[in-house]
């Protein structure tokens, strides 16, 4: 696979290294900081390049009109952004991974049809959630393409979802309770008859926009987060 | 009309001008408090100090009521992302870009954006002149 990575601050810096040790990829790192672009060519080789990863030229320079993947990780969104569309709607390079810097940017990069989109601010909120009592909503991953999402929850005393078997819950559209792991950690695949629980943990597949509704359900008017 | 200009450099603050001049209602945003001097000296728009690609500067700029929105800072990309933020998000009708790199707009013109190059303009104007003097 042929991959390019835009961006070589401390993420793409790291991105580099591991990808560099996978030997069945080949990997470009590109910086348009010209200093910061030779420092690193000196410890990693020659997959480092200096230019600017969102100018078309230059992109055609390093080949990403053969490129499998583009990931983008400067601290700049904007150049995130642009670097993804411009490979994707002119090199149609198959798959674009965008990191955004500001949480807000989230809901615009997906519907520009960036296929992947990492923050450190909502990677860093799902690991707090997990210790925080009064978040027990975990959004784990997005499904690639769908609009579906991974989600853990916890059921909470008092919601619609409290004592109620499956089949009798009104799931939000095209949403799946995948497992069940009861208090004490046995989990369980759940059929229509199974019985939620307080304490409960759910793993679901849900469409994004069903969060606030799915919420609601399982975990009852106590989530505020 | 309702406009929100982002970038008040030369030509953001001529055509906020402009426009204000002909009775529109201008809100210039920029992150430079000091750029805000380019506006003419009885300008009555709003002017708002911060980044105009963050969603809740533009919301705080009004762009939700706006009818057009102008993106004409140096940067492409901080530009695009502006305009595409305006447009996708706040559904505003008519989204301008000024994107320097010919290549780059162009595409974004296939994605459906208003986007001008000044370099093209720049360089076409000065051929035209050449033309003439011959």
């Amino acid at each position: 696979m042929y991959i390019i990575v835009v961006g070589a601050g401390t993420v793409g810096y790291g991105l580099g290294l591991e990808l560099q040790a996978l030997a069945d990829h080949e990997v470009v790192l590109v910086d348009r900081d010209r200093s910061r672009a030779g420092a690193l060519r000196e410890e990693l080789g020659e997959m480092v390049v200096h230019g600017d990863g969102t100018e078309v030229v230059f992109l055609e320079s390093v080949g990403a009109r053969r490129a499998d993947m583009l990931i983008a990780v400067t601290g700049d969104d904007g150049a995130n952004l642009v670097s993804c569309q411009v490979a994707k709607h002119w090199f149609k390079v198959g798959r674009t991974i965008a990191r955004v810097n500001n949480p807000r940017n989230e809901r615009l990069f997906r519907e520009l049809g960036i296929d992947s989109t990492v923050s450190a601010t909502g990677a860093i909120m799902a690991q707090i959630e997990f210790d925080l009592p009064e978040h027990t909503f975990i959004p784990l991953m997005k499904l690639h393409g769908s609009g579906l999402q991974l989600v853990d929850l916890h059921v909470i005393a008092g919601s619609e979802a409290e004592g109620a078997a499956v089949r009798s819950l009104r799931l939000p559209e095209n949403s799946i309770i995948s497992l069940v792991v009861h208090e004490g950690g046995a989990p369980e695949v759940p059929n229509g008859d199974t019985v939620l629980r307080a304490g409960d943990e759910i793993i679901a597949v849900i469409p994004q926009e069903a969060e606030p509704e799915f919420r609601r359900l399982v975990a009852g008017a106590t989530v505020t987060g | 009309m309702r406009v929100v200009i982002m970038g008040c450099g030369r030509v953001g603050s001529t055509l906020a001008a402009r426009l204000e001049h002909e009775g529109n209602s201008i809100t210039v945003i920029d992150t430079d408090p000091y750029s805000f001097r380019r506006l003419p000296s009885d300008f009555q728009g709003e002017t708002l100090v911060g980044s105009g690609y963050d969603e809740s500067v533009l919301e705080a700029a009004g762009v939700q009521e706006a009818d057009a929105f102008f993106a004409l800072t140096q940067g492409d990309n901080r530009n695009l992302l502006g305009s595409q933020i305006a447009k996708h998000i706040f559904g505003v009708k008519v989204v301008v870009a000024r994107v320097s790199d010919p290549f780059r707009g162009e595409i974004f013109a296939n994605l459906g954006l208003r986007t001008f190059s000044p370099t093209n303009i720049g360089a076409q104007m000065a051929y035209d002149a050449l033309i003439r003097e011959q």
